[in-house]
């Protein structure tokens, strides 16, 4: 079977329904509820009873982050984008938390994109996002960096810039 | 006014315990009522605010009603629908009826009863099918029909018990006449009302407010029944921006219920005497009669009685439009009736809502110690 049929289903006074049968026979059905939660219901081949979870919409795209083959660590998480139509470019945008090493340290003297080639595209501190950092932005403890570049630009971050 | 504070103030506090116990919290606030009104302490007694606070709970609970009802999704599965839908409304109909009629009930009266014992409670059983987690179970999707088909029979029943004795012809022109200009308005002035809602300032909200005030006072100035004409405007406004339509609706519909439900348990009067017998008949047949229908249902639509206890369990709670039917059109014998039968089986229901997995296997446990395996039936 190369093609799973997904069927969507829209219930009065529920919400929407998505469910799907692996090529193993399992179903999946997911819900996005009116009250604005997401369930999520598996039920194994063979079986009667689903079993079920209850996410909130943040931790419902984390867990579609896994699904699609991002790395997640505990407070640092990862996608990546394929362009087909851009000669299957990759981009992967990753989140940093910013060590203690590097706090009271502008873009430009870490020299980010010299030695790395990736480009902070945003920090997050307390909670209000900086979009487009200027060079002369100074990290703080506590920042968290969003980084773009190609997989192996995201790796020299890490290993260059995040080391404490 | 101290009266609706002190009532709201009690509301509010047993809101807080019942989502903490997960229970439903609608026969709290009868209780509540109960206890502060009339027949309990006396410290409330309604009045004209109350009045017209309760009367605008009703109207946006069935506006809201009307805004879940999308036409073209009943059409497409109305097989599921009416299948499901009359057996639901035969069975708890009849026995309704014939029970209040034997119970001493008048025949007007015995179909008020019968209306208010056959409507299950939207919000409970859906609530209950989230919460439980039950959205995957197949008698979920049967459920949820099930209310939509309640929902239509009870504009049907709104109608036709106002028509009363006007002069029905004239009477049906000016109900046509109304729903014309309401589509007219959905229809032609779609862009103009998606204009609005799509607005960040106070305009959606209040204009959601006036539209439904504007039309529940026309359809009264008309003297057709402000009730069906909601109800209109919610599926004709369904056609625009029902999302947006339901979130500046809201606010209004869930305040002004509470003290719908309040307010009906404030005005129930037991200095006519309570009937304890005949409560205790009705409310004991309205979990049997919904067991009867549940398990045809079950039998019918997914071959199986076993499924029938699913539906069962989730459909037992009467709720809010047994309540509306109740103040619309109930005398006060009537009204403790259905008082006393929403708050015992919404209590039920929420138990059996919960435990129905539980219930359904400890059946079915019983049934393979007694026969022998080949004859257990293992569907769901």
């Amino acid at each position: 079977m190369s093609a799973m049929s997904l069927r969507s289903l829209n219930l009065p006074g529920v919400g929407t329904k998505y469910e799907f049968e692996t090529d193993k026979g399992d179903t999946v059905a997911i819900f996005f509820t009116k009250t604005g939660t997401i369930q999520m219901y598996t039920l194994q081949k063979g079986c009667n009873t689903p079993s079920a979870a209850e996410m909130t919409p943040v931790e419902a795209r984390r867990l579609g982050n896994i699904l699609t083959g991002a790395i997640i660590e505990a407070d640092q998480e990862s996608v990546e984008i394929a362009f087909s139509a851009l000669a299957d470019l990759r981009v992967t945008i990753h989140s940093f938390l910013i060590p203690k090493a590097i706090t009271g340290r502008t873009i430009e003297d870490l020299q980010i994109r010299a030695k790395t080639g990736a480009t902070v595209i945003a920090v997050c501190r307390h909670d209000r996002n900086i979009i487009n950092p200027p060079p002369s932005f100074i990290f703080e403890t506590g920042d968290a960096a969003l980084v773009i570049g190609e997989t192996d630009q995201i790796k020299k971050f890490e290993r260059e810039i995040t080391v404490d | 006014m101290e009266g609706i504070v002190l009532a709201l103030f009690l509301c509010l506090i047993l809101a807080l315990i019942s989502k903490y116990l997960s229970v439903p919290a609608i026969p709290f606030y009868i209780l509540a009522g109960i206890l502060l009104g009339k027949a309990g302490l006396g410290l409330v007694t309604s009045d004209e605010i109350s009045h017209f606070f309760s009367q605008m709970g009703l109207i946006f609970l069935l506006f809201f009603m009307g805004l879940g009802l999308k036409t073209e999704r009943i059409v497409a599965n109305r097989s599921a629908v009416f299948t499901s839908g009359i057996i639901d409304l035969n069975v708890n109909m009849i026995i309704g009826f014939v029970a209040a009629y034997i119970l001493g009930f008048s025949i007007n009266e015995s179909v008020i009863v019968a209306s208010a014992f056959y409507i299950s409670s939207t919000a409970m059983a859906i609530t209950s099918l989230v919460e439980n987690r039950k959205l995957m179970l197949r008698e979920a999707e049967t459920v949820v029909w099930l209310m939509v088909f309640e929902d239509l029979i009870l504009i049907i029943f709104l109608a036709l018990i106002s028509a009363g004795n006007q002069n029905l012809i004239i009477f049906l022109l000016k109900i046509l006449g109304v729903l014309a200009v309401l589509y007219a308005l959905a229809l032609y002035g779609k862009e103009f009302l998606i204009s609005i809602l799509d607005r960040e300032d106070e305009l959606p909200i209040l204009f959601t407010f006036a539209a439904v005030l504007t039309t529940a006072s026309f359809s009264m100035y008309l003297g057709i029944p402000e009730t069906m004409m909601v109800i209109a405007l919610g599926v004709a406004f369904a056609t625009t921006d029902p999302d947006a339509f339901e979130q500046h609706a809201r606010p209004f519909k869930d305040v002004f219920l509470v003290v719908f439900f309040v307010f009906f348990g404030v005005t129930i009067d037991f200095s006519g005497g309570v009937n304890w017998y005949m409560i205790t008949v009705i409310c004991l047949l309205a979990i049997v009669s919904k067991l009867i229908s549940g398990v045809i249902t079950g039998l019918l639509m997914h071959g199986s009685a076993l499924s029938g206890l699913e539906i069962w369990g989730n459909t037992i709670a009467r709720g809010e439009f047994s309540i509306a039917i109740a103040v619309l059109y109930g005398s006060p014998l009537v009204g403790t009736t259905i008082a006393a039968m929403v708050v015992v089986t919404s209590i039920i229901g929420s138990f059996t809502a919960k435990y129905s997995s539980t219930i359904r296997r400890g059946i079915l446990n019983l049934g393979r110690k007694k026969s022998p395996p080949h004859r257990v039936h293992t569907g769901r």
